[in-house]
């Protein structure tokens, strides 16, 4: 939590220099949040080739929104849920997100092939599973599972109860267990 | 939650961690930077004003005010076209001023609306009125 609460500082920090006008403070959030933005738009369903921009997009409507944000979550867990909103913008415009070669992942990982194998048609599953999902249940599993966050972040991000958090989570959960057996 | 559920959800959350971490490894993060920082330059940020109307609430308001004031518009015009043209005139004026043929014509445009609080007087036929008598008609009506 110490270290959440340091992160959270320095952004702030970051944030009020941006809006001072400080581009390079902008190009730091930029540096310090792209990674984990793009690992959760890759696994919400964005294909490979359009990552760059579907992240690019994302910091600048939250950098044009950044008036908005309050604190009532971390930075990152904001700009999550802006990039949700980017991608599924982006989905309604070409109809359908494009769905990512399934073993792009494993190709980087070492190991046995068939284990490998068997790993990839599980996050196959898993991908298909996830684009299945409501929205509202993809984000927040994605933010629970992938991202480790609490259902109050999650819950302050999103504009709803962590109870309501909770629901969705397990729901997704359940559904999510169906695809994978 | 058995021993079993609770090696799915174990495996159910790694497989989520590990989705999408070789796309977000490859992602050149410093050009990223670069590009968003260009790009926030270009494109000036949008005015207050500009955000403000582009709010789905407000053009919700807005266009429920257009519509009202449409509306009042056109019943305004409705009401107006239903009051015949020479009743607003004479009604405001002195009636004698008139000559025979306008107290008809004024008495005929009264005839439509009024017809049911003063049967007798227009079921005779205004031809066989007076000038007298059509005033007369005229302040009943009036009154």
């Amino acid at each position: 939590m110490p270290q959440a609460q340091s992160v959270a500082a320095a952004d702030a920090v970051l944030i009020a220099a941006w809006q001072g006008g400080d581009e390079q403070a902008a190009a730091e959030l930029v540096r310090r949040h792209a990674r984990a933005l793009a690992r959760f738009l890759a696994a919400a369903g964005a294909p490979e080739a359009d990552l760059d921009d579907l992240v690019q997009e994302t910091f600048i409507r939250a950098f044009r929104a950044v008036g908005r944000f309050r604190g009532q979550c971390q930075f990152r867990t904001w700009l999550l849920t802006i990039g949700g909103n980017v991608l599924k913008d982006a989905a309604r415009r070409f109809q359908q997100v494009r769905v990512v070669p399934l073993d792009d992942d494993l190709r980087s990982r070492d190991g046995d092939p068939h284990e490998t194998a068997v790993a990839g048609e599980a996050e196959g599953r898993l991908r298909e599973g996830l684009e299945r999902l409501p929205h509202m249940q993809r984000e927040v599993f994605l933010l629970r599972a992938q991202q480790g966050l609490e259902y109050e972040e999650i819950a302050a991000a999103l504009g709803t109860s962590p109870g309501a958090a909770r629901v969705h989570y397990h729901h997704a959960v359940k559904r999510l267990k169906e695809s994978l057996q | 939650m058995n021993m079993d559920e609770e090696l799915q959800d174990a495996r159910l959350r790694e497989l989520a961690r590990l989705l999408g971490s070789g796309a977000a490894e490859r992602l050149d993060v410093e050009r990223t930077a670069q590009a968003v920082v260009t790009r926030l330059r270009e494109r000036p940020r949008v005015t207050l004003t500009g955000w403000v109307w582009m709010q789905p609430a407000w053009l919700k308001i807005a266009a429920a005010i257009v519509l009202l004031l449409g509306a009042g518009v056109v019943t305004r015009v409705l009401v107006r076209e239903r009051i015949p043209s020479a009743l607003v005139a004479p009604l405001g004026e002195d009636l004698t001023d008139l000559t025979s043929d306008q107290l008809r014509e004024t008495v005929g445009a009264l005839e439509q609306p009024f017809a049911d609080e003063s049967p007798g007087a227009l079921d005779a036929g205004l031809e066989s009125l007076n000038t007298i008598e059509l005033r007369a008609l005229l302040r009943t009506l009036e009154s």
